[in-house]
C-alpha cells in the first residue's frame, strides 16, 4: 500500500534528516488512513476469494435472470442449447422421470384424441348404416362413386346441418395466428396466411364503413361455408362453419374467448410474435368444434330392423350350412381313416373346397365313392393319392387272391403274417403257390397243410370201393378189417378238407348186407347190426366236421348185384356223396 | 417459431409484389390486392440462431386514386419501403409513406430497397439522393425483381433489425 500514497518529495533522493520526516509521514498516514486501509484489505480479499464470490452471486442470480429475461430474448437464446442438451441427457439417463412428469399432460390428450376418433367413426358408421338401403342412400352412393369420396363422408355431408370445421385464435392488432384447430377431413389452407387475410378483411370492412373499433365484421358467407368471428379485447376467434350454424354457437365462442382472455391476459398483452404460450388454449378452441346432423327418418329404423333380421337369417343359414359341411367333412375323414389301404396325411378345408393328400393301396376302396357316400360333391374335393402296399389282412388276402389266382376249391385266409390255403387243388397249382406265396407283399410265410391235392371224384371213388367182410351170421368186425376201416377214415378226412372251401358236406351211407341163408327178418336185422358196427368204429376215427355218417340196408335187388360184384353177401359197403347242408336230413352222428 | 408482421410499402408499380413473389409461399391471388388493398404472404428466415416467420402484408401501391390504409400498418414489427430507380417520383412517395408509417407504427425498424438495379443506367434516382436517404438513417438496398437479386438480403436485413431491436419498448407502446 505504500506505493499508492506517495509523498510529494519522493521524486528526489532523500537528504539528511529526511528519514525522520518519512517516518513521521508514514506514522501520520497510518494514523489517518488505518480504517480505510483495513476496509481495502477486506475488499481485496473478498474479490480474490472465489467461495465468497459464489455466495454473493447466488444471492442475486434469480433477480438477475428476471431482469435480463424481461429486457429481451437473449438470455433464452443463450440458455436454450444448454437446457436442450440437459433435457436430452436426462431422458437418456432416466426416461422414467420425464415420463412421470409429462404423463399428466400427455395422458388426457391421448384419451381425448382417441375418444374423438371413436366418436367420429361411430357417428359415420351409424349414418352409413341408416342410409344404406334407402333410395336416397343409393343416390348418395352414386355421388360417392362419382366424386371419389367415401360413402360415409357423403352421407355425413348431406345429413349435416352445420359443422365448425376450423377455429382460428388470432391476435387482433397484428393479425398473427396464436392457435388453430380443425376437424378431421377439413380443407386447410395456410392458416398463418389465412389469419392475416381474415384480419385484413376485418380492417378493410371496418375502414370502409367507418365503423367504430367495437363494430366489426361478425360473419360472411362463401358458398356452403360461413365464417364467424367473435372479437375480444386482445384476440378474436374466427370459425369456418359448413352449413347454417345456430345462434347458440356464438355463446360457445364467447365463453371460449372469455376463458382464453382470462387465462392468458399477460401473454396477450405482451405478445411479440411467440405463439408458444397459447398452445394451452387448444381445449377451448376444440370446444368450439361443434357439429349437428339431421336425425334419420323414422321408417329408416324399420328398414334397419328388416336389414338386421335378414342379416341374422343369413348368418344363421350360413352357420347351419357351414356346420353341415363341417360335419360331412369330418365324417369323410373318419371313414377314410378307418378304411384299410387308405392313409390320410393332410386334410384342409377352405372356402369353396377341400384338399386331401395321402397314400392309397391299389386294392383299397375308391375314395371318390366314399366322398359321395359322405354327402359331399366330388368336384369340391381335390385329392392326391400316392400308391403304397397296405399290410392290413383283408388287403394282403385280396393281393394274394389277385396274384395267386386260386381255384374255386381252394380257400385262402390270413393268420398274422401267414397265408393259409385249405381245400383241394391241383398238385401243379399247389406246388407253384408254395413258391410264389411268400413273394406277395405282406405275406411272410405260407402254410398248406390243409390243402388236398387229390381230386374229389378220386376220393369218392376210393371210398365207394370200400368193402368190409363179416363171417356168416356175425355182426362183429374182424380184426383183419380194421386196416380197411383205417384207410377209409383217412380218405374220408381228406375228402372232408377238400370239400370244405365249397361249403359242401360229405354224406356217407353205410350199407349192411347178408347172404341168402336164413330168414328174411334175421337177415334184415343182421344187415342193420353189421352197418351199426362199422358206424361205431368209423365214428371213433375223428372224421372231419363236415362228414355225416348214416346207416342203411341193401335192398334185395341190390344184394344180388352186390353178390355178383363182390362174390360174397356178408359185407358192408360205403356210399359217399357230396351234399349241401340243407340236403342232409335225419343224419346221425355216432 | 417467432412470427412478425411486416408491411411492404411503395408507390404504384414499383415492383413490391414482383420482388417477393418468387421467394414466398403464395396462397392468394393478386386480385385481393386490387380489391381490398392487400395480400398477405409469408416468408421464413433465420435471424442468427432464431427462426422468424415473416407475415408480409403486401400493400397496394400508393397513387392518386388509392392511399395506404393505416389500419393495415397497425401491429407491424417493421416494414419495407420499395422504390423504382427509374422513376424519381417513387422516391417522393417512399418518403411520404415512411412518414405515415412512423406516425402509425412509431419508430419500428425498416429497410428500403431500390428496384430495377439491372437497368441502373436508366435510373432517375441518383447517388446524391441515395446518400441523403442514408443520412436520414435509412438502410438502402438495391435489388432486381427481374433477376431476383437482393430479396433474401432484404428480408434477412429487416428480420435481423427487428430481432435486434428491443421488442418490449417498441411493440408494447
Amino acid at each position: 500500500m505504500s506505493s499508492d500514497f506517495r509523498s510529494p518529495c519522493s521524486e528526489s533522493s532523500p537528504p539528511e534528516g529526511v528519514t525522520s520526516v518519512q517516518e513521521d509521514w508514514t506514522q501520520l498516514r497510518t494514523l489517518l488512513l488505518a480504517p480505510e486501509q483495513t476496509q481495502l484489505d477486506e475488499i481485496r480479499e473478498r474479490l480474490d476469494n472465489r467461495v465468497v464470490q459464489s455466495e454473493d452471486v447466488s444471492h442475486v442470480l434469480p433477480e438477475a435472470f428476471a431482469l435480463r429475461g424481461d429486457n429481451d430474448q437473449q438470455l433464452s437464446t443463450v440458455l436454450t442449447p444448454y437446457v436442450e442438451n440437459g433435457l436430452a441427457a436426462s431422458v437418456r439417463k432416466s426416461p422414467r422421470t420425464i415420463v412421470d412428469a409429462i404423463a399428466p399432460i400427455i395422458g388426457p390428450a391421448i384419451r381425448q384424441a382417441i375418444a374423438r376418433a371413436l366418436q367420429s367413426m361411430t357417428q359415420s358408421f351409424n349414418h352409413s348404416l341408416d342410409e344404406s338401403v334407402s333410395m336416397r342412400g343409393l343416390r348418395w352412393r352414386v355421388e360417392a362413386w362419382r366424386t371419389g369420396k367415401p360413402f360415409a363422408e357423403v352421407v355425413l355431408l348431406h345429413r349435416l346441418r352445420y359443422r365448425v370445421e376450423q377455429v382460428f385464435l388470432i391476435h387482433r392488432e397484428t393479425g398473427l395466428l396464436l392457435q388453430h384447430v380443425a376437424t378431421d377431413g377439413a380443407v386447410i389452407q395456410d392458416q398463418h396466411v389465412l389469419s392475416g387475410m381474415l384480419t385484413a378483411i376485418q380492417n378493410y370492412v371496418q375502414d370502409s364503413f367507418g365503423g367504430r373499433q367495437d363494430q366489426t365484421l361478425e360473419q360472411f358467407q362463401v358458398g356452403e361455408w360461413t365464417v364467424w368471428s367473435e372479437q375480444g379485447s386482445q384476440a378474436y376467434l374466427a370459425c369456418v362453419v359448413r352449413g347454417t350454424p345456430p345462434a347458440s354457437l356464438r355463446d360457445i365462442l364467447c365463453d371460449a374467448l372469455d376463458h382464453i382472455h382470462a387465462q392468458h391476459t399477460d401473454a396477450l398483452t405482451h405478445f411479440v410474435g411467440d405463439a408458444a404460450p397459447f398452445t394451452t388454449t387448444q381445449p377451448h378452441l376444440e370446444s368450439c368444434l361443434q357439429a349437428h346432423y339431421d336425425s334419420p327418418p323414422k321408417q329408416g329404423s324399420l328398414k334397419l330392423w328388416i336389414l338386421l333380421g335378414l342379416l341374422l337369417l343369413g348368418s344363421a343359414w350360413w352357420g347351419w350350412m357351414t356346420y353341415q359341411a363341417h360335419a360331412r367333412w369330418s365324417n369323410l375323414l373318419e371313414r377314410l381313416r378307418n378304411e384299410p389301404g387308405l392313409v390320410v396325411t393332410e386334410a384342409k378345408s377352405a372356402w369353396g373346397g377341400y384338399h386331401l393328400e395321402g397314400l392309397r393301396d391299389p386294392l383299397a376302396r375308391d375314395p371318390t365313392a366314399m366322398v359321395v357316400e359322405a354327402g359331399l360333391e366330388p368336384t369340391t374335393v381335390k385329392a392326391m393319392w400316392s400308391p403304397y402296399y397296405a399290410l392290413d389282412s383283408p388287403l394282403v388276402l385280396a393281393r394274394a387272391q389277385s396274384i395267386l389266382q386260386p381255384p374255386t376249391t381252394v380257400k385262402l385266409h390270413i393268420e398274422g403274417e401267414t397265408l393259409v390255403a385249405t381245400g383241394s387243388a391241383p398238385a401243379d397249382w399247389a406246388r407253384e403257390t408254395k413258391r410264389l406265396a411268400v413273394l406277395v407283399p405282406g405275406v411272410s410265410q405260407y402254410r398248406d397243410d390243409g390243402l388236398v391235392t387229390t381230386s374229389i371224384p378220386v376220393l369218392l371213388d376210393q371210398i365207394n370201393r370200400t368193402i368190409i367182410h363179416f363171417r356168416s351170421g356175425s355182426s362183429t368186425v374182424e380184426p383183419a378189417e380194421q386196416a380197411v376201416l383205417d384207410a377209409v377214415s383217412t380218405t374220408l378226412r381228406e375228402l372232408d378238407r377238400a370239400v370244405l372251401p365249397s361249403g359242401q358236406r360229405v354224406a356217407v351211407e353205410i350199407l349192411g348186407s347178408t347172404d341168402t341163408t336164413g330168414s328174411v327178418a334175421r337177415n334184415l336185422q343182421l344187415s342193420k347190426q353189421r352197418a351199426q358196427a362199422v358206424l361205431a368204429i368209423l365214428g371213433e376215427k375223428r372224421l372231419g366236421d363236415g362228414t355225416a355218417l348214416v346207416t342203411g340196408t341193401v335192398r334185395l335187388s341190390d344184394q344180388r348185384e352186390a353178390t355178383s360184384e363182390a362174390g360174397s353177401q356178408r359185407i358192408v359197403t360205403l356210399r359217399a356223396s357230396l351234399t349241401v347242408p340243407e340236403q342232409i336230413h335225419g343224419t346221425a352222428r355216432p | 417459431m417467432i412470427q412478425k408482421k411486416i408491411c411492404m410499402l411503395g408507390g404504384f408499380a414499383v415492383g413490391k409484389t414482383s420482388l417477393v413473389r418468387r421467394f414466398v409461399s403464395n396462397v392468394f391471388s393478386d386480385h385481393y390486392q386490387t380489391t381490398i388493398g392487400v395480400t398477405v404472404e409469408k416468408k421464413s428466415v433465420m435471424a442468427g440462431e432464431q427462426g422468424v416467420l415473416l407475415m408480409l402484408w403486401d400493400l397496394y401501391g400508393e397513387d392518386e386514386f388509392q392511399h395506404v390504409r393505416e389500419s393495415y400498418l397497425r401491429g407491424s414489427s417493421g416494414y419495407i419501403v420499395v422504390m423504382d430507380g427509374t422513376r424519381r417520383a417513387t422516391l417522393e412517395t417512399a418518403l411520404a409513406l415512411q412518414e405515415t408509417a412512423v406516425k402509425t407504427m412509431g419508430p419500428v425498424p425498416f429497410v428500403s430497397i431500390i428496384n430495377k438495379v439491372d437497368v441502373r443506367s436508366q435510373w432517375e434516382i441518383d447517388e446524391r439522393e441515395i446518400e441523403q436517404l442514408r443520412a436520414r438513417g435509412w438502410t438502402v438496398l438495391f435489388g432486381s425483381a427481374k433477376l431476383g437479386q437482393g430479396v433474401e438480403e432484404l428480408f434477412l436485413s429487416v428480420a435481423t433489425q427487428i430481432m435486434q431491436a428491443v421488442p418490449l419498448s417498441s411493440e408494447r407502446a
